[in-house]
């Protein structure tokens, strides 16, 4: 499969596969929970038939449990939804902050996520033309690296800022300088190409930048690779 | 048998310590890799860890070798909530017994009797 279509056709199924997998992973530790806490009400019924006590409070102990992790399920499938549903459209206009609401929610799954902080975005809205699966993807691939060599406890704060007229700039803080030379990888570069979004690497600041175009030209050749002054690729 | 139950989920942990409990089979509850070392480190024995796999910071294949080389003795059991050929192969390598989540209860007592050798029925069982 050498064929750079064909490539990001699969490298895009492939992401679509892991986010999955991670939801399904969530799903099944709290259909556990809600195993294990039915299992303990069994317990018990069985425990009061043969005329043992058993605590009020541990009832309602457990009924509690059982409905916060029937909340928390509703809360997962609407967020595999709105992932489901973000293939719907090729190219649309989106708002930033609720493509980054839902990645912050998916790399929530992570074993490893940590602390992020979506700051609010004062008008004009962040809203512009693009193929929010493949932004989805990389604002993805970069929220995970940020978390993966971030220090313990550290927050990653997300924000937005306008570039001229011609795109917005997703904003990383707080991320881990001496990281940032091994991000973007391949697959995650040639999805950024594909859609015009380029990616600047701040070291010393700690500081991670996408910058998406307003809007995006269906069939604009892939861009060369150009090194910022700090080093970074876009 | 004195088990340790390590998972990052903590309700369910300690649903499954209770259970445990209510079948005379003693459980302690720890969240993280490394409060579960941190006990075994302090000297702490238990017949049987029954470990997940994937949790944030030192997880359970990872856990599993370190306590084993400080108690030899120690057996385990993975528990996870991943599906995967490969996380099976990977599980089913390194602990005698690999239980996909959500448990059965009386699985797990059949494996935790398995792995230590004590019968279920030898339990001071108060179910």
């Amino acid at each position: 499969m050498d064929n750079t279509q064909d490539l990001l056709q699969y490298e895009s199924l492939a992401f679509f596969g892991k986010i999955n997998a991670s939801i399904s992973h969530e799903l099944k530790n709290i259909m556990a929970i809600i195993s294990e806490t039915a299992g303990l009400l069994s317990d018990l019924s069985d425990m009061a038939s043969t005329g043992s006590p058993v605590a009020p409070d541990m009832l309602t102990s457990c009924t509690a449990s059982i409905a916060e992790e029937i909340e928390r399920g509703f809360a997962t499938i609407r967020q595999m939804n709105r992932f489901s549903h973000s293939v719907d459209t090729p190219v649309q206009s989106v708002n930033l902050a609720d493509v980054l609401a839902l990645v912050i929610h998916l790399t929530g799954y992570l074993s490893f996520a940590g602390k992020v902080r979506l700051k609010p975005c004062e008008a004009p809205k962040p809203v512009v033309l693009t193929c929010p699966f493949l932004l989805q993807a990389i604002t993805y691939q970069a929220l995970a690296h940020a978390f993966k060599t971030a220090e313990a406890e550290t927050e990653i704060a997300v924000s937005f800022q306008p570039r001229n007229d011609q795109a917005w700039r997703i904003v990383l803080t707080g991320i881990n300088g001496t990281e940032l030379q091994d991000f973007p990888d391949t697959i995650t570069r040639r999805m950024a190409q594909s859609i015009g979004v380029t990616v600047h690497g701040d070291s010393p600041a700690g500081r991670l930048e996408l910058e998406v175009p307003q809007t995006l030209e269906i069939g604009q050749p892939e861009q060369s690779s150009t090194a910022t002054p700090n080093g970074s690729e876009g | 048998m004195k088990v340790l139950l390590v998972d990052d989920e903590e309700k369910f942990v300690r649903m499954l310590a209770r259970r445990l409990d209510l079948r005379g089979i003693q459980a302690e509850c720890v969240y993280t890799g490394a409060e579960a070392l941190s006990l075994v480190e302090k000297g702490e024995h238990f017949d049987v860890a029954v470990l997940d796999v994937k949790m944030p910071g030192l997880g359970g294949i990872d856990l599993r070798r370190k306590m084993g080389e400080i108690d030899p003795q120690m057996k385990f059991v993975f528990v996870t909530g991943h599906g995967s050929d490969i996380d099976y192969k990977i599980g089913a390598n390194e602990a005698a017994f690999y239980l996909p989540k959500p448990l059965n209860i009386d699985e797990l007592i059949k494996a935790l009797g398995k792995v230590t050798g004590v019968s279920p029925e030898d339990t001071d069982s108060q179910h």
